[in-house]
């Protein structure tokens, strides 16, 4: 069964894929795996506007602090969950 | 190239439209509007103030904003305040050049932010009462490197007419392109970032002698083209008008490039960047300033004029590095001393550089 915080990592992923394909026209497959900065190459105003929609979409606020631990697309997908739960519990 | 025979700068008039807002205001003006669309505002609460704007000078009242809804409102406007702008500008630099009206041959035109036709310089013609034969060029399109370009065009004239006067007026109204339902992370930065103001520069030809004394001289001129990187900087022109183009590139891309670019430019003429007492360079915002700074191992204070002038005004595109410029030749107490060797310099969309060596 899958867990619901599983269930929303498994939307962010969807999400960040659809934010890097659709409006910042990331070519590369994007991987959760995947470094954001070294491998996915997004400069600091690419990251802000993934951030912020994820933000949007999510309805959840991602701080600095957060950003530090974040270096994959698995970790930032993993961050948007933990918000989400964090807000319903 | 005999230095003294070079076309001379004689002053610089600067107009800033009367509504001030201070950048919390603004804040609080777009709150609502960012609101519509994204959920933690607080973080683009943080994006205006991050780029180190006080506040802005707007060609209209604030609260006049909301009602441009269409590209023709806005450019409406924007030619109705261009006109006055630009005119006080031009009476602010001849007075200070101490040289009538009649004495202008040439009038070139530069901005981004709007269009007209008959253009601007045209309007001016009539509004302040130029010579029927004066020559006319408007250039729209260079955007913040345009204040540089517009310098070193002017001075490429007076080479081939030495005993002519030339002024540069640039006008940006970049309130008035605004994309108010664009809510894009890049919006959102020019919308914290751009201000409104007009510079004109009156310039001199080698065989005329400037009415004031120690004023800078453009001795060399260097346009450098950075290819393939359209993207970098720039407007889609769109059915509401001017949808910006604006990479997080841009600092590195000055990091990489200008070092390599200002040095070789010096080098030509037996230089380095040690010789260089005044630096002038365009106001693109707190990283790109950084990026110069760290690019050329500037000392702190080489730069403050941009930073105030950033401060003050925010980025007023092609008119900025002229701003910074007006200022450095109307301080009062340490003026520049003959001789001093100075660089002003501007990128912009190409994405391209372009450098004007000065020597006072």
């Amino acid at each position: 069964m899958v867990s619901p915080e599983d269930d929303v990592r498994q939307q962010a992923l969807g999400e960040i894929r659809r934010i890097l394909g659709e409006e910042l026209a990331v070519a590369a497959a994007v991987e959760p795996g995947k470094a954001l900065v070294a491998d996915l190459h997004l400069d600091s105003m690419e990251l802000l506007t993934l951030a912020v929609g994820l933000e949007n979409r999510f309805r959840v606020k991602l701080n600095e602090a957060d950003g530090a631990g974040v270096k994959t697309v698995d970790d930032l997908a993993n961050l948007v969950a933990r918000r989400v739960c964090e807000g319903r519990a | 190239m005999n230095p003294l025979r070079s076309p001379a700068i004689s002053a610089v008039g600067r107009a800033l439209p009367p509504h001030r807002a201070d950048q919390e205001t603004l804040i609080a003006a777009f709150r609502e509007l960012w609101a519509k669309q994204h959920f933690n505002v607080e973080r683009l609460e943080d994006l205006h103030r991050a780029v180190r704007v006080g506040g802005r000078n707007l060609a209209l009242p604030l609260d006049q904003y909301p009602a441009l809804d269409t590209f023709q409102k806005r450019n409406d406007a924007w030619i109705r305040a261009a006109r006055s702008l630009g005119a006080e500008a031009v009476r602010r630099a001849l007075e200070a050049a101490r040289l009538p009206v009649e004495a202008v041959d040439h009038l070139f035109f530069i901005t981004v932010t709007g269009v007209a036709t008959p253009s601007v310089d045209a309007l001016l013609v009539n509004d302040l009462g130029l010579r029927a034969d004066l020559k006319r060029t408007p250039i729209f399109g260079l955007g913040c490197v345009g204040g540089a370009a517009g310098i070193a065009r002017a001075a490429d004239y007076l080479r081939g007419f030495p005993g002519h006067t030339a002024v540069l007026l640039s006008v940006e109204l970049c309130s008035l392109t605004l994309q108010r339902e664009d809510l894009s992370i890049p919006n959102i930065i020019a919308s914290g970032l751009f201000g409104d103001g007009a510079a004109a520069v009156v310039l001199q030809g080698g065989d005329a002698r400037p009415s004031r004394p120690r004023v800078p001289r453009v001795v060399a001129t260097r346009a450098v083209f950075y290819r393939d990187t359209e993207r970098i900087m720039g407007w889609d022109v769109v059915d509401t008008g001017f949808k910006v183009v604006l990479s997080a590139k841009v600092p590195s891309l000055v990091k990489e490039r200008i070092r390599g670019d200002v040095d070789a430019f010096l080098a030509e003429h037996g230089l380095d960047r040690s010789r260089i007492a005044h630096w002038v360079a365009h106001t693109g915002g707190p990283k790109v300033l950084r990026a110069f700074e760290e690019a050329l191992e500037l000392p702190p204070s080489a730069l403050e004029r941009s930073h105030r002038s950033l401060e003050e005004t925010g980025n007023l595109s092609s008119a900025s590095v002229l701003f910074v410029l007006g200022e450095l030749m109307d301080v009062e107490g340490e003026p520049p001393r003959e001789g001093d060797l100075g660089l002003l310099l501007a990128m912009g969309p190409g994405f391209c550089s372009e450098l004007v060596l000065l020597r006072w």
